[in-house]
């Protein structure tokens, strides 16, 4: 008999531990994964009750009407006994836990702030076909119908590539209008007419270059009131891809072949760049020239940023998301305008940002009915007007039936106890097909979004021509496009 | 002659070394009990780091669970090719040097004036000790707000100084700033690690060199230079492999920005990975990043063996 029983080598440890790694990591993902299971339904419930005692978690931006939803989730689980617990991040970091949620195989969060161009587009096979809940005889109804949410954003937010099949209701709608100090146009309005020549009241007949001229006049005439006539969300940022895109319209100039259509709906296959066509060149050039006379720090500030300086009275005007009114009101009561963003040679734009809320596909079954629930009680016209009056935010309603309550057409006039409607005559008509701003809803538009910002940027800080900007925008747009996009 | 040699007591006790060595468990008591140790780290780093290596020649699928599709070299020649890639390498470079260096002159040079007091020298030390303790998140943020144009202190003093730009909005200026920010934050622990390296300077020695008519300069350059250099080596090495890493206060005061000035490799890693979610690129990316970081180590690992101080 040995006397000492064989030993493992440090290479049998070794490769032992390595064994032992990855069947531990493996197991705990096994265990994890198995160990999931769909929420109870009592058939005979009711359809706003047969879910009752699930949990639903709804991941989202931290904007204004997840603000609201969150701050009013009692009356949802008084109707329905489902519990909403609201995680709500910054857009980026919510694309990312997405993104990794849909990885996972599992349905941490349930509801999904579905960005049209950073969810919607890249991961829109990880979403359910809302069609499916819409047609289920055990679910209630959309009240009013898909028909009832203003058709430009149903497409844009809840639709990709296919026209029929619709993965997001939308939830909020903002756009990019421009915002004034009313009371200094009015003190100025004779001065600046007589000096410029042209009446200088904010709204779709001024053009670009008469915005320039008005935001100059305000930097040489009116210091002992505001530092700048405009300030810009130009920092390197998707802000600055947004404010620019409203002046490339303008111009005619376009990111790609068909862009309306690949904004309304979008495409996996865009084709190639039009950034360098003479139309986007002036587009670029005038821009530069516009942020050569604005507040210097437009260069570091996105849309908050460029929202707290018109806030503190540093600018004259400036264009930014409508949903601003309600702050822009607190700080600066009466005294801002808004009226649509000033026409280019050629057209007139103004970016639409909203964004739908939709359903993970990795739901179980009942998991998804009380996730249909909470949509159709989230977009329902009761609760957006709910939101309106909110004192924890609200964004603007999304659908048409809402606009025309009396007491939201009343809410459009000062005083309002609704601040954001004071800006609904401008968003009515930024959401006409032919004025509403749409970026290229493409799967890989995050990647193609950061060149642009960048080379933006470089061309802001003088490191590049707009002409080379455009062009090496294009090289790198098409460099994206061509990698494809893999989810 | 094989008997004699067999039988001599020298040969017979080499025999019976021979036996022993052979039959000792070669993973004895402390290897046992450092297995689930060694089970763990495969489990948090060498299986990733393997699934890494997979990755950098894959493209990787998210939906309906991670899938890998093999990719050949395609990430590898992007990442070789990528001239903006190459840009970030460079400025990862010069900010290494220009954040190491300044804390390292600043919080010697602070040390040792903390060295020369003896009244307060607590109280200053926690003072001094203060940036260290946030968070670099709550850095960023520290000195976005205190840079910004609208309210913030420092642009409201430059302004008054004349400076008429903005401080995060110029390529220059910004990349100066986060490097002061991170300057701000990390000579503290220069400092005091310098402090405790200077405390343990014998009293007798300083005595004997000023009692020889050494001057300041001689005393610092002969005596405590000397005396510190390898506890300033091992604060070399802590903030180098630091900055090498460094994300935080770029992503909350510039986001890489203005003109991609302050977009190190970390940032671009960052913003491959989880925002682009193009998973095989960055598996590449930080797998050179890895690399660049063990060349750094080794480099000081290296000086410290020469010195003796590895074991």
């Amino acid at each position: 008999m040995d006397r000492y029983p064989p030993q493992p080598s440090r290479r049998d440890v070794l490769r032992g531990a390595l064994a032992a790694g990855a069947s531990a990591a493996l197991g705990a993902g096994l265990v994890s994964c198995g160990s999931r299971s769909d929420v109870a339904r009592t058939a005979d419930a009711g359809p706003w009750r047969q879910f009752q005692g699930a949990t639903l978690n709804l991941i989202s931006e931290n904007t204004a009407p997840t603000a609201a939803i969150a701050a009013h989730t009692k009356p949802f689980t008084d109707l329905t006994g489902i519990e909403v617990r609201i995680v709500t991040l910054e857009l980026s970091a919510l694309v990312q836990r997405v993104a990794l949620d849909l990885a996972s195989g599992r349905a941490q969060y349930q509801v999904i702030y579905a960005d049209p161009y950073q969810v919607l587009a890249p991961y829109q096979r990880g979403l359910v076909d809302l069609r499916s809940l819409q047609a289920d005889p055990n679910l209630p109804d959309l009240p009013g119908g898909v028909g009832d949410f203003i058709p430009v954003q149903m497409d844009a937010a809840g639709r990709f590539a296919d026209p029929e099949p619709f993965y997001a209701l939308p939830y909020d709608a903002p756009t990019m209008i421009w915002q004034y100090r009313r009371d200094l146009f009015e003190k100025y309005h004779d001065r600046m007419a007589g000096d410029l020549g042209f009446d200088p009241t904010p709204g779709g007949d001024r053009t670009w270059e008469e915005y320039f001229r008005i935001a100059r006049w305000f930097n040489e005439n009116a210091a002992s009131d505001v530092r700048y006539g405009t300030g810009h969300q130009a920092r390197q940022h998707d802000s600055l891809m947004n404010d620019f895109s409203n002046v490339l319209w303008s111009y005619g100039g376009t990111y790609f072949d068909n862009g309306r259509e690949v904004g309304r709906l979008g495409t996996r296959d865009p084709g190639p760049c039009r950034l360098d066509s003479d139309a986007a060149i002036a587009g670029a050039e005038f821009y530069n020239r516009l942020l050569s006379i604005a507040d210097p720090a437009s260069k570091t500030w996105d849309w908050d940023g460029v929202g707290a300086a018109f806030r503190a009275g540093r600018l004259a005007m400036c264009p930014n998301w409508h949903e601003f009114a309600a702050s822009n009101e607190t700080a600066l009561p009466g005294r801002v305008g808004y009226a649509v963003l000033p026409r280019g040679p050629v057209a007139t734009a103004n970016m639409y940002g909203g964004t739908g809320v939709g359903i993970s596909g990795n739901t179980l079954p009942h998991e998804r009915g009380a996730a249909w629930l909470f949509l159709v009680w989230a977009t329902s016209p009761e609760t957006q007007l709910a939101n309106l009056r909110s004192e924890a935010g609200g964004g603007t309603p999304t659908r048409t039936s809402v606009y025309e309550m009396p007491e939201v057409r009343a809410a459009e006039r000062r005083p309002s106890p609704m601040p954001n409607m004071l800006t609904a005559a401008a968003v009515r008509q930024a959401w006409q097909p032919d004025r509403i701003g749409l970026r290229p809803k493409i799967p890989m538009w995050n990647e193609c979004n950061t060149a642009i910002f960048t080379q933006l940027s470089r061309m802001l800080s003088g490191a590049e021509s707009p002409r080379e900007t455009m062009r090496s925008i294009k090289s790198r747009v098409d460099r994206i496009v061509a990698r494809g996009w893999v989810a | 002659m094989a008997h004699a040699a067999q039988s001599s007591p020298v040969a017979r006790g080499s025999a019976e070394q021979r036996i022993t060595a052979r039959k000792e468990p070669r993973i004895g008591f402390e290897g046992k009990m450092m297995s689930p140790g060694l089970v763990l780290l495969a489990a948090l780093s060498i299986v990733p780091f393997l699934a890494l290596i997979a990755m950098s020649f894959s493209r990787v699928r998210l939906l309906g669970g991670v899938r890998l599709d093999v990719a050949g070299l395609t990430n590898w020649a992007r990442f070789f090719t990528d001239a903006d890639m190459w840009m970030s390498w460079l400025r990862t470079v010069v900010y290494f040097v220009l954040t190491v260096g300044l804390e390292m002159v600043l919080g010697v040079g602070i040390a040792l004036c903390l060295f020369r007091v003896l009244r307060g020298r607590n109280i200053l030390l926690s003072l001094l000790l203060l940036p260290m303790f946030a968070a670099p998140s709550i850095v960023g943020l520290l000195g976005r707000y205190l840079t910004d144009s609208t309210f913030g202190l420092y642009a409201w003093v430059l302004r008054s100084l004349g400076y008429t730009g903005d401080i995060l909005g110029s390529p220059v200026s910004a990349f100066a700033a986060v490097v002061l920010m991170d300057v701000w934050e990390w000579t503290p622990l220069i400092a005091l690690i310098t402090l405790a390296g200077l405390s343990s300077v014998p009293q007798s020695v300083r005595e004997a060199a000023a009692v020889d008519g050494a001057g300041g300069w001689m005393t610092l350059r002969y005596i405590l230079f000397p005396a510190i250099s390898n506890v300033l080596l091992v604060a070399l090495l802590i903030r180098s492999m630091d900055a090498i890493r460094y994300f935080d206060i770029i992503w909350v005061t510039t986001n890489g920005g203005p003109a991609d000035a302050t977009k190190i490799v970390p940032v671009r890693l960052y913003e491959t990975a989880f925002r682009f979610f193009d998973l095989g690129y960055a598996a590449a990316i930080g797998l050179a990043m890895l690399v660049f970081s063990i060349l750094i180590a080794r480099t000081f690992v290296r000086l410290l063996d020469v010195r003796g101080l590895t074991r």
